[in-house]
C-alpha cells in the first residue's frame, strides 16, 4: 500500500498543480495509529499528507454533497465501496458526474479498527466484517485507476463469484417475533440519537431529513423506546434498496448497534423478491424500489 | 493509614450501601459502559473510566418536567412526583468530578437555580475513584485535573491494584464510610505513580488567543470533516444544551426537555426559517469557541476535562487535542 500511497500523493499533487481541481479527497494518519481519517487537501506542498493504508474505512463519496454548489472541480478517491456510493449518488440525482474527478483504488480490504486498539499494533488484526463480506472491491467507476488493475480484477472476480454471506440474517430470522423484538429494542434502546449512522451516509442525502423535522410531529424529541424505534426502523426502510454496504453507519455509532444486521436483512429481503441486486454497482434508473415494474410482486394487494 | 478493603470483597461494600442508597457503579454491556443501579449480578468495569458519562445521572437526556391539560381557554398545570431516594455513585473519575463542577456552574449559579439538576445533586452522594493509568485518549492532566485526587467528592477511593482504599472527604463521607467501616481494615499504604499521558493539550493563552480568532480561516478548514452528529457533544460530560418540548395527546400533554446540540443544523433554525449557523463552519467553531473561550470567559474554567470520550468516538477522529494544537500554531 506503501507504493499506492506514493502513486496518490503524485497525482493530488499534479492535479492541484495543474488547477485541475481545487482540493484532493482523501485520507491522512490521525490521533492513533489505527486511525485514517477523511483528508483535504487544497495545495500541491500538503499532499505528502495523503495515505493509503489498512485502515482507510472512511466513505469520501458522501462529503462530495458539500461541494455541489461550489466552483470548480474536486477530486477524491474512491475505493470499491466508496465508488458504489458515488453511483448511489448519482443515482440520487445528488452529483454531477462532471465535476469530479474519481481516482479509482483497488481495495485489499479494510482492518477492524476496534480489534486494532485491543489487539495492538503486533497483534493479527482481523478485517473488519463488511470487507470479509465485499463483494466488489475493485472501483465500479473512476477516471483513474492506480495499482495493477489486471490483478486486481483477477482479485475481484473470486469475490463477486461467490454467494453472498447472510448467516448473521438467516440466525436472526429464526427468532419468533417476541425474541426479535426483545433484541431489536435492547439494542435501540441504547441509542442516543446522535445520528451519526444517518449522517455518514452516502444513501441518506435526503434535503431534509424527517428526523429534522420535530416541527412536524412524524418524531418527537424524546428518547425513548417507541421513538427510538421509529427511528431504528424508518431510517433502514428508507435506505432499503440503496444501502451499498459501506458499513459505516455501524462503524460511526458511538453505541455499537448492530445497524448492518437491520440493512443486511433488507438487502436479503428485496434480493428475494425483485432478484438480484447490489445498490451502486450500476446506474441505469432500475431501482427495485423506486422503479415502476408491471411484473412486481404484489400479494399484499 | 487508610481505610482499606481487597479489591474481590469490593461488592460487599456495595452490597451494604445499596441497603440505604440507590448505588449506581460503572458496568459494561454490549460494548458500552454506564453507571448501572448495582445488584449481585452486575460486573464492575472498574478498569478504565465509563463511556457515557455520569452527567444523565443529573441532566437526563430526556426529563419531564410538569403535565398539563388544556381545555378550550384554561390550562392546569401539574406537578409531577418528585423522586426522594438518597443516591451514591461509586467509582466517578476525576475527569468527571470536574464536569460536574462545569455542569454546577450552568444550572446552580448566577441567579438562577434549575431545580430538576439540584433536586439529583443535593441527593447523590459521590465516592471517587482514582486511575491508575491513563487510556488513550485521555489528557485530563494537561485540563488541570488530577487523576489521583478527585475534587467535590464525599469520599476519595483508591485503585492500590489489588485493594481499594477509602478516605472521607466531606462530613456526608465520613458518615458513609462509617456504615462500611465494619468490612474495611485498617492499613498503610502508597498510591500508585500514574502513568505517563498519551495525549496532552497546551491550553496555555487558548481562551486568550480565541478572542480574535472569530473570523480566521482555521474553522473553514477543521470543519471540513465533520459529519455534525451528536456523538461528540453527547458523550461530552460537560456539554449541556437541551430543547424543551411538549408530546401533546388531546387535552393533556407534558413538557419534556431534551439534550440538544449546537452540533445539528435545528439547533440554531429559527422560525421563518433563517439559520444564523447555516454551515458546518459556524458549527464546528461555536462547540470549540464555547468549550474553549466563552465558557472560560463567563464562569473562569474549561467547558472540557479532557476525559477524552470524543476522541475515542468521533467516527471522523476530529479530536479537541488537535484543534487546541491547530489554534496555539495558528498566525
Ligand atoms: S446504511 Fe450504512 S452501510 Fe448502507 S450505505 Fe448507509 S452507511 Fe453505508
Ligand atoms: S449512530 Fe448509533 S447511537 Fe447514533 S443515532 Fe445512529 S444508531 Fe443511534
Ligand atoms: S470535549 Fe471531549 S475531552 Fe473535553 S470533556 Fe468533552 S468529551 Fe471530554
Ligand atoms: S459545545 Fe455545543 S452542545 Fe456543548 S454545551 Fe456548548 S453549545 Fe452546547
Ligand atoms: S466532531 Fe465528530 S462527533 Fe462531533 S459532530 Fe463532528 S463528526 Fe460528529
Amino acid at each position: 500500500m506503501k507504493e499506492i500511497t506514493l502513486q496518490m500523493q503524485e497525482l493530488a499533487r499534479e492535479l492541484l498543480q495543474k488547477g485541475e481541481v481545487n482540493v484532493v479527497l482523501g485520507w491522512e494518519k490521525g490521533t492513533f495509529w489505527y486511525l485514517s481519517p477523511p483528508a483535504f487537501v487544497d495545495k500541491p506542498e500538503d499532499v505528502e499528507r495523503l495515505v493509503y493504508d489498512d485502515y482507510c474505512h472512511h466513505n469520501l463519496s458522501k462529503y462530495l454533497m458539500d461541494y455541489r454548489y461550489q466552483e470548480g472541480k474536486v477530486a477524491v478517491f474512491l475505493k470499491g465501496c466508496d465508488s458504489r456510493a458515488f453511483n448511489i449518488l448519482l443515482e440520487d440525482n445528488q452529483l454531477e458526474r462532471e465535476k469530479y474527478v474519481l481516482i479509482g483504488i483497488p481495495c485489499p480490504g479494510m482492518k477492524d479498527q476496534e480489534k486494532a486498539k485491543e489487539f495492538g499494533v503486533n497483534g493479527d488484526i482481523p478485517l473488519a466484517k463488511k470487507c470479509q463480506e465485499c463483494k466488489y472491491p475493485n472501483p465500479l467507476v473512476y477516471d483513474y485507476f492506480l495499482g495493477d488493475k489486471k490483478a486486481a480484477d483477477e482479485a475481484a472476480a473470486t469475490k463477486e463469484a461467490k454467494a453472498k454471506e447472510y448467516s448473521d440474517v438467516e440466525q436472526m430470522e429464526k427468532m419468533t417475533s417476541d425474541e426479535k423484538y426483545d433484541f431489536w429494542s435492547s439494542q435501540y434502546e441504547r441509542c442516543i440519537r446522535c445520528y451519526a449512522c444517518r449522517n455518514v451516509c452516502p444513501a441518506c442525502n435526503c434535503r431534509e431529513c424527517i428526523f429534522d423535522q420535530s416541527r412536524t410531529g412524524w418524531i418527537g424529541k424524546a428518547n425513548n423506546a417507541s421513538e427510538n424505534q421509529f427511528f431504528a426502523l424508518t431510517r433502514a426502510m428508507h435506505v432499503a434498496g440503496r444501502c451499498i454496504e459501506c458499513g459505516e453507519c455501524e462503524r460511526a455509532c458511538p453505541m455499537h448497534i448492530p445497524i448492518m444486521l437491520l440493512n443486511k436483512k433488507l438487502i436479503k429481503d428485496i434480493n428475494e423478491l425483485f432478484g438480484e441486486y447490489d445498490a451502486g454497482v450500476k446506474v441505469d434508473g432500475v431501482l427495485p424500489l423506486g422503479h415502476f415494474d408491471k411484473n412486481d410482486p404484489e400479494e399484499f394487494m | 493509614m487508610m481505610k482499606i478493603i481487597a479489591k474481590e470483597r469490593l461488592p460487599e461494600v456495595l452490597q451494604l450501601l445499596a441497603k440505604d442508597y440507590n448505588v449506581l457503579v460503572p458496568a459494561k454491556f454490549e460494548g458500552v459502559s454506564r453507571f448501572t443501579p448495582y445488584s449481585a449480578d452486575v460486573e464492575l468495569a472498574l478498569e478504565e473510566n465509563v463511556l457515557m458519562p455520569p452527567k444523565d445521572i443529573f441532566f437526563p437526556q430526556t426529563e419531564k418536567m410538569y403535565k398539563f391539560k388544556a381545555k378550550d381557554k384554561s390550562l392546569e398545570i401539574e406537578e409531577l412526583p418528585v423522586e426522594k431516594e438518597e443516591q451514591l455513585i461509586f467509582g466517578i473519575r476525576s475527569c468527571d468530578l470536574k464536569s460536574l463542577e462545569c455542569l454546577d456552574q450552568v444550572f446552580l449559579t448566577k441567579g438562577y437555580v434549575d431545580h430538576f439538576y439540584k433536586d439529583k445533586r443535593d441527593r447523590t452522594a459521590l465516592i471517587a475513584l482514582s486511575c491508575l493509568q491513563p487510556q488513550e485518549a485521555c489528557f485530563c492532566g494537561s485540563m488541570g485535573v488530577d487523576p489521583q485526587n478527585g475534587v467535590g467528592a464525599d469520599i476519595q477511593a483508591y485503585d492500590l491494584k489489588d485493594k481499594i482504599g477509602f478516605k472521607a472527604i466531606s462530613a456526608k463521607g465520613q458518615e458513609i464510610l462509617e456504615k462500611i467501616s465494619g468490612l474495611l481494615a485498617e492499613e498503610e499504604v502508597t498510591i500508585p505513580t500514574f502513568g505517563e499521558f498519551n495525549l496532552k493539550a497546551d491550553i496555555e493563552g487558548v481562551p486568550e488567543k480565541l478572542q480574535g480568532m472569530f473570523d480566521h480561516p482555521l474553522w473553514a478548514d477543521i470543519c471540513r470533516k465533520c459529519l455534525n452528529c451528536g456523538a461528540c457533544t453527547y458523550v461530552c460530560p460537560t456539554c449541556h444544551c437541551f430543547d424543551i418540548d411538549s408530546e401533546v395527546r388531546g387535552e393533556d400533554g407534558v413538557k419534556i426537555r431534551c439534550w440538544d446540540t449546537c452540533m445539528f443544523g435545528e439547533y440554531t433554525q429559527m422560525a421563518g426559517g433563517h439559520n444564523p449557523r447555516p454551515t458546518k463552519k459556524e458549527r464546528v467553531r461555536n462547540r470549540f469557541m464555547h468549550k474553549l473561550r466563552y465558557f472560560p470567559e463567563r464562569y473562569k474554567m474549561l467547558l472540557c476535562t479532557g476525559c477524552g470520550r470524543c476522541v475515542v468516538k468521533c467516527p471522523v477522529n476530529l479530536d479537541i487535542t488537535a484543534i487546541i494544537k491547530k489554534i496555539k500554531e495558528a498566525e
